[in-house]
């Protein structure tokens, strides 16, 4: 009875029918009360949004699952600490745990969200190293600023390591099988006389083992010393190993070196070898070109993306229950979604080789005829394997770099980087809306219209991004367009804080600020840790000229993202209007430090730099604004204000006479050139000027001005008729 | 600034006005940073109804003329425009009719800046601050004092519905000589 209703339980949550799973399970828990039960209880009411639910059932388990699940729960309840507690110790919790990546990634969020910014950037680094697909991991250590390049982290060592995770153990099972390798026959595969814990204990090893390997850098050491200390297949893995440590700092040498060094160990290795050499057989231009690691090859960018962008697919897809269908591999939650259909064989054969390899040593049955047989099914899948893997690392790396240079900033690099893509995934939402992103920060708002329009249309459902295109539609004045992509995002979903913020955008567009604050607010009550959002508010402040409001809002915003670069603008602005120059000046530093291509940024570090009288550095500063982007007319009419100030009108005037060329209608330049022709006493070209940015109607302060001004240069006239 | 009300040929009269309040987008409301008094008050038509944004509630003053409305600031500010909600066909006798307006460092020192007389008006009253010379087209001071002169019908006491007070938006990009008026410099000029 226990296992009909348990399977039955896990159908029903697989067909969502949750209220249905929910009281199965309960009748299952009370009938047969196990821990195992209480989990899967803990699941449905996971699913059914219960956590707290979840929190109470699981609360005092020690199971490595249930301390799992109890964590979930903390974590929705917004319990940091007691979800932290609860997976600890983490090693032990990995190697029980089907998603040891995801105990890492789960710690990499706490450890954020509690400000412990270190250690949480060392468990993401973890968890991608144990599974090099973990899309988020990457995305998390982007954001925090951290990420190290995605061909690294989605390179031909994580290729690699994938693919010996799913081919290894059928690849050493078909070179066993392959009398030309002089493998020891005896060296048979009992496949039937491993069990599975044994089998997923070890491959939890394994694949632990070859993600530490893989990452590179700081974890090189750690596998290795745990690879001396794990269990009879450590052997066959040791061979790897330092191999794979060299793979990751360059292509060529190791894929020889795997094999030579194969080759000098004994049958074990030897099989190593020949499967090396069997995928090398197969796989030999794909691998090549994933091992021959050539940034610049498409291939190996591809294979990168595919990683990367596989590791995003991953988040979005189900993970579990492909991994579950195909492999129940303790460290792969992750490789269950790349090998969806494909993997299934192959994986089905890796576990066999694996535990067969490792038990070479021990078990020495002989099964040559079924090894013979599932070797050549094995070499048929091995390579749709091999070449599906490369192709979703591919991807992963090509989208894991463009969001890397997109969180840095650099954002012709990652325009360039998702160019790159198949039509298929460029018309998609997701790097769409990356493209619109892109080319809000390069100020350039028409192609970032077209591109969120256009993601709009392709999945009018993601509203990921779609905050940033209200804003982009609130610069450009489209307020026909703004209120209907408002309207539109709230009907989707109303408790979308980007739907909020559309929505104060279009507020605020129409001056009515109050609303808009409140809106803004209300986004901030649905997510508070929605960075954007707090800023919003804190520019709506500005506006209203609420100061200390909109301080508070822009700290709240950098306390949830310290890396938003507009918040510290935001608070530069604030102290360079209330004359506070010093702090103007450290936070607008901050906001270059993050993102040194923003001109805009630039510029107003070279304002506070002159108001600080330190005019040679506002000079270069503006120097490099101007450089980097033409386009932008400010930092060049400043460096011509200072020119003026420092004396040297002749190139002041220069400046001022090109810009008059791109803007002729601008007023602020000929009232400029005004006092520049004043000071050179052409009172006839000065007068003539003052009179055309009269025309052009400037604000009133400057009417005023530019009257006075003008009055101002009748006097000396006089003064000299009367001489 | 949309005045429909018409100004008589004499100096300093004011006849109808405007149903809507309508104000140059440089211009921005400054009541809120100052402290409002008054002279004299009725219960419950103090000066907190001068403030709300309702026409249906007033102020009625309750003593000797002249009745004064007292605007300070915690510093100089500039002022340009000064906005007044009356209405003759509801307040009739209540009606202001010369108002005359002082600015200064306190309530020692205070000069009248303009004076004005309305004839029958019946909305929104706009009262420039402006001299002629254009090195005058904002006052800078510390306070502002509303004085009601007399009424209509030689009314005592007045009824004022709503004040409004106006000075020039700063430069929102602090440090620039001149404030830009183009497209394309606004768009580069901030982050959003």
């Amino acid at each position: 009875m226990e296992a009909l209703l348990a399977n039955y339980v896990e159908k029903s949550l697989k067909q969502y029918m949750r209220r249905n799973a929910i009281f199965l399970c309960e009748r299952l828990y009370a009938e047969f009360p196990s821990e195992v039960n209480l989990q899967l209880l803990a699941r449905c009411y996971l699913n059914n949004n219960q956590p707290h639910s979840a929190y109470h059932v699981l609360k005092g388990m020690q199971m490595a699952q249930s301390r799992y699940l109890f964590a979930v729960a903390c974590l929705e309840m917004d319990l940091f600490s007691e979800a932290e507690t609860a997976l600890l110790p983490i090693e032990e919790l990995c190697a029980h745990v089907t998603n040891g990546a995801a105990v890492q990634y789960l710690l990499g969020i706490i450890h954020r969200d509690t400000n412990r910014m270190k250690s949480s950037v060392e468990h993401f680094r973890k968890a991608l190293s144990i599974d090099p697909l973990f899309w988020a991991a990457y995305e998390e250590l982007c954001i925090l600023g951290e990420a190290e390049e995605a061909a690294v982290c989605f390179g031909d060592v994580a290729i690699h390591y994938v693919q010996e995770h799913y081919l290894g153990n059928a690849s050493s099972y078909l070179q066993i099988a392959n009398s030309d390798q002089s493998l020891d026959s005896s060296q048979a595969f009992g496949l039937e006389d491993l069990s599975l814990s044994h089998l997923q204990q070890m491959e939890g090893n394994n694949i632990r083992n070859i993600c530490l390997n893989n990452h590179g850098g700081p974890n090189l050491t750690g596998p290795v010393g745990q690879i001396t200390n794990s269990c009879c297949n450590s052997s066959f893995f040791r061979t790897p190993s330092p191999v794979l440590t060299q793979l990751s700092d360059m292509a060529p040498p190791p894929l020889i070196r795997n094999i030579r060094f194969c080759q000098n160990e004994v049958s074990l290795r030897s099989s190593t070898q020949a499967r090396r050499e069997f995928v090398r057989e197969n796989e030999s231009a794909q691998i090549r070109g994933s091992l021959f690691f050539d940034s610049g090859r498409r291939r190996s960018a591809r294979l990168a993306a595919a990683q990367r962008s596989f590791n995003s697919t991953q988040g979005s897809e189900n993970k579990a229950n492909n991994l579950r269908a195909s492999i129940k591999l303790n460290s792969g939650t992750c490789y269950s979604t790349v090998c969806k259909g494909q993997f299934q064989n192959l994986e089905e054969a890796f576990r066999a080789t694996s535990s067969s390899l490792s038990s070479s040593a021990d078990v020495k049955s002989v099964q040559d005829e079924t090894v013979n047989t599932q070797l050549r099914s094995f070499i048929s899948n091995s390579s749709k394997i091999k070449s599906g893997i490369s192709d979703t690392i591919n991807l992963l790396r090509i989208l894991g770099e463009g969001y890397r240079h997109l969180c840095e900033y650099r954002c012709q690099e990652a325009l360039n980087v998702y160019q790159k893509l198949s039509s298929k995934q460029y018309n998609t939402g997701w790097v769409l809306s990356q493209v619109g992103k892109a080319y809000f920060e390069l100020v350039d708002y028409l192609n970032a219209d077209y591109a969120f329009s256009l993601a709009r249309q392709i999945s009018p459902y993601n509203l990921e991004g779609m905050d940033v295109y209200s804003t982009v539609l609130y610069l450009m004045k489209e307020d026909m367009k703004l209120k209907y992509l408002a309207q539109e995002l709230i009907s989707i979903d109303r408790f979308a804080p980007q739907a909020w913020c559309a929505i104060g955008n279009c507020y605020s567009f129409q001056k009515d600020h109050e609303t808009a604050l409140k809106s803004f607010q209300r986004a901030v009550q649905l997510n508070s840790r929605f960075p954007y959002a707090h800023t919003l508010s804190g520019h709506e402040n500005v506006i209203i000229e609420d100061y200390g409001n909109a301080v508070e809002c822009y700290q709240k915003a950098l306390h949830v993202d310290a890396r938003h670069y507009k918040s510290w603008y935001g608070l530069g602005m604030i102290y360079l209007r209330q004359e506070k120059i010093e702090f103007a000046e450290h936070h607008f530093r901050q906001a270059y430090r993050i993102n040194p291509f923003s001109s805009v940024i630039m510029y107003y570090l070279g304002t506070t730099l002159e108001a600080l009288k330190r005019s040679e550095e506002a000079l270069v500063m503006m120097e490099k604004a101007i450089v980097t982007d033409n386009k932008n007319p400010l930092p060049k009419y400043s460096k011509a204000n200072m020119l003026v100030t420092l004396g040297r009108l002749n190139e002041a005037l220069e400046i001022l006479e090109e810009l008059k060329e791109c803007y002729p209608r601008e007023s602020s330049i000929y009232a400029l050139m005004g006092e520049i022709y004043k000071q050179h006493k052409k009172y006839d070209k000065s007068m003539l000027h003052f009179g055309i940015a009269l025309d052009l109607k400037p604000s009133i302060v400057d009417v005023a001005k530019i009257q006075a001004a003008i009055g101002k240069l009748i006097l000396p006239d006089e003064i000299e008729d009367n001489l | 600034m949309a005045t429909e009300s018409s100004e008589s040929e004499e100096e300093g009269k004011i006849t109808g006005g405007n149903q809507h309040l309508i104000v140059e987008d440089d211009l921005r409301e400054m009541g809120k940073k100052a402290a409002w008094s008054v002279s004299s008050c009725k219960t419950g038509n103090g000066v907190s109804s001068l403030r709300d944004d309702n026409l249906e509630t007033y102020w009625q003053s309750d003593g000797a003329q002249p009745h004064l409305v007292n605007i300070q600031f915690q510093k100089k500010v500039k002022l340009q425009l000064v906005v007044l909600y009356v209405d003759f066909k509801l307040d009739e006798s209540y009606t202001p009719s010369k108002i005359s307006i002082r600015a200064g460092d306190g309530f020692h020192n205070l000069k009248e800046i303009k004076t004005v007389e309305l004839v029958k008006p019946t909305g929104w009253v706009y009262l420039s601050l402006s001299g002629n010379d254009p090195r005058e087209t904002f006052v800078n001071t510390f306070m502002l004092q509303i004085a009601v002169l007399s009424n209509h019908l030689n009314g005592r006491d007045t009824h004022v519905r709503q004040i409004k007070v106006y000075g020039p938006r700063p430069n929102p990009i602090p440090h620039q000589p001149f404030q830009f008026t183009s497209r394309e410099f606004i768009t580069y000029s901030t982050v959003r």
